[in-house]
């Protein structure tokens, strides 16, 4: 009896948690479009009574977003780019040899995913300074953000191209390739969605990037659309309509990649490049 | 047959670590002969064939194709095909894109790589597959792919890493034939490593045995069956396998006294030094079951087998031997049986280094 009915029960504590979560992403999208008295009106309402649409156009304008929205873009680019080109060659290597130095390797990066980029940042800062790159802060904020991003890649995409069988690539090279033809020709194509897979997910994480934006940048011209956020929030800022509207202009980009790519964004996670 | 040898290997060695998996392997193949390697799993046998490839290096000695020293060269430049035992197609090509990969390589002209890729697909009956992904085929016809892959080079040499161990029986049976057949048809120099003596025996002109990385005993299939070496290929060549017993030679000298009286002696046919420790080899299918001349021995049946053309019995104490008899028998389990073998049959090998005498 229980047998049955255990699949559904955590089917439906899932799917509550769910809801738990998912609930601040409706509540973002409706309080944005309430009027001011209506967001404080209790007992709360769940549908607005009066939708203000003009609100988006109006916060659009009003802080700049195309400003904002354009450096997070250049900082999320830069960081996918960085990651890939580099993380992936990384990734090939420790997926196909195996010894100490390899396992040495593994560690090290690993251990960059544990240390927080709250900790990181101060060092990071001075580091930056000293050698001048606080002149060009987004560049600065990517070097930064790739590296944090670069361990999550390289672990997900070393099991891709450990999915991808040996005696493939040891065929391709009896067939009259070179070790690096192999891999342009033979691994990579097969490894391409693991790949795109785990660029997507870098960029949507580094598009919501904040920690290094808010402590590298000091310029507004070249502040990232999370830091723009937050300079809403001042000691008497009660603006919160206008606050869920520019953070659903935010969002709604990255919720809709994600939407669309689910499908594949799943399958890659889970099985692997192959089939 | 030419006899000029189209691979040379001389006192190979290879070292994983220190692990020693090839110990001087000597081995010369001529031109246009098909060369089986054989043995148990982890003999170093497929550690052998990808050193031809050259996918591995090879530690010591030297190693040449077709008179060229190949040592340090890499896998491209040393013109082989090789047949992975997961045919290893790319899954992300087409049949005739697979089958032209090593062309396109090499920059053969389009017109020339229609014409070769027709040919191959004719050859190996893959012609209305060729627009088809690896993972639509079934097992068999990703084989002739595999195959095809290889001949579209016209290669110094196919090495063929256990190509058909992945078939059912019945493809495997009739494949056997087919890649031989294949073979004789473009005159090639073949490598095929398994570890099913059977299809060692009947696919090869030369079959070498190997055993914990050293070549145990070469030669032809028949000379192996008739001639083995040591105790070790005796009971790997051969099936079902050669029975053995613990024996010792008689004060005649050209008989064997067991240590069991109630197991008769047995002619060997030659001269021996009395006394002497060996190991009696005894086919299942040369041990003769009936009322001999008397030189028998009398067991009792344990175990009937039939398969309708053949008859596998197994005795019991004293003597435990499988014996194979063709056609049927009226044998029941706990019935007498007369045993003889004739001395011509008999093989004795040391007790000690376990080679043949």
């Amino acid at each position: 009896m229980t047998r049955t009915y255990t699949p559904w029960f955590l089917l439906a504590v899932a799917l509550g948690l769910a809801a738990i979560y998912l609930f601040p992403v409706y509540w973002m999208y409706v309080t944005s479009v309430k009027s001011g008295s209506e967001i404080f009106s209790n007992p709360p309402t769940f549908w607005p009574a009066d939708p203000n649409i003009g609100v988006f156009g109006d916060v659009w304008a009003r802080r700049a977003m195309p400003t904002y929205l354009w450096n997070s873009v250049v900082i999320a680019g830069g960081v996918t780019a960085i990651t890939v080109v580099l993380g992936t060659g990384c990734a090939y290597v420790l997926a196909r040899y195996r010894n100490v130095w390899i396992d040495i390797g593994l560690f090290c990066v690993l251990m960059l995913q544990v240390l927080p980029a709250s900790v990181m940042v101060t060092p990071l800062f001075v580091g930056f300074n000293q050698i001048g790159l606080l002149n060009y802060p987004r560049t600065a904020v990517v070097l930064a953000a790739a590296a944090k991003a670069m361990p999550f890649f390289v672990v997900l995409v070393r099991a891709t191209f450990m999915s991808v069988p040996r005696e493939l690539e040891e065929s391709a090279l009896v067939d009259g390739n070179s070790r690096v033809g192999a891999f342009f020709s033979i691994v990579l194509p097969l490894a391409r969605n693991g790949i795109l897979v785990c660029a997507i997910l870098t960029f949507m994480s580094a598009f919501g990037e904040y920690i290094y934006s808010k402590s590298i940048i000091q310029s507004p011209v070249l502040q990232p659309a999370s830091v723009g956020l937050s300079g809403f929030l001042g000691p008497n800022s009660t603006d919160w309509n206008s606050i869920m509207a520019y953070s659903a202009i935010y969002v709604t980009p990255i919720l809709a990649i994600f939407v669309i790519l689910q499908r594949r964004i799943v399958a890659g996670l889970t099985s692997g490049a192959l089939k | 047959m030419s006899a000029e040898p189209q691979i040379e290997l001389i006192g190979i060695d290879k070292y994983y670590g220190s692990f020693h998996a090839l110990k001087d392997i000597n081995l010369t193949i001529p031109k246009g002969q098909f060369v089986a390697l054989v043995g148990p799993s982890g003999c170093g046998k497929s550690t052998l064939l990808r050193s031809l490839a050259g996918l591995e290096n090879i530690s010591g000695g030297t190693m040449k194709i077709a008179g060229a020293l190949m040592n340090g060269v890499p896998p491209r430049k040393r013109d082989v095909a090789m047949v992975f035992q997961s045919y290893a197609l790319y899954p992300h090509m087409t049949v005739e894109q697979n089958l032209t990969y090593s062309l396109r390589l090499k920059g053969v002209p389009k017109e020339e790589m229609r014409r070769a890729t027709e040919e191959v697909a004719r050859t190996i009956g893959l012609d209305n597959l060729l627009h088809r992904y690896p993972r639509e085929l079934s097992g068999g016809q990703r084989q002739r792919v595999a195959m095809g892959r290889a001949i579209i080079r016209h290669p110094k040499a196919f090495l063929f890493d256990e190509p058909l161990s992945n078939l059912d029986a019945a493809l495997r049976v009739h494949m056997r034939k087919e890649i031989r057949a294949l073979h004789d048809r473009l005159g090639a120099t073949s490598v095929y490593v398994t570890h099913d003596q059977i299809e060692a025996m009947t696919m090869a002109d030369h079959v070498v045995v190997m055993r914990d990385g050293v070549i145990e005993q070469q030669g032809s299939p028949l000379d192996l069956y008739d001639r083995p070496a040591t105790r070790f290929v005796a009971g790997f060549i051969g099936s079902p396998a050669m029975n053995f017993i613990p024996a010792r030679i008689g004060p005649d000298g050209a008989s064997t006294v067991f240590d069991r009286p109630d197991i008769r002696s047995l002619p060997i046919g030659k001269k021996l030094d009395p006394g002497r420790e060996v190991i009696v080899g005894l086919r299942p299918e040369h041990i003769a079951v009936g009322a001999a001349d008397g030189a028998g021995m009398t067991l009792k049946v344990a175990v009937v087998e039939s398969t309708g053309s053949l008859t596998y019995l197994t005795t019991e104490e004293p003597l435990q031997l499988t014996i194979v008899m063709t056609g049927r028998t009226e044998l029941a389990p706990g019935d007498a049986v007369q045993v003889s073998v004739p001395s011509a049959h008999v093989h004795i090998f040391d007790a000690e280094t376990e080679r043949a005498l």
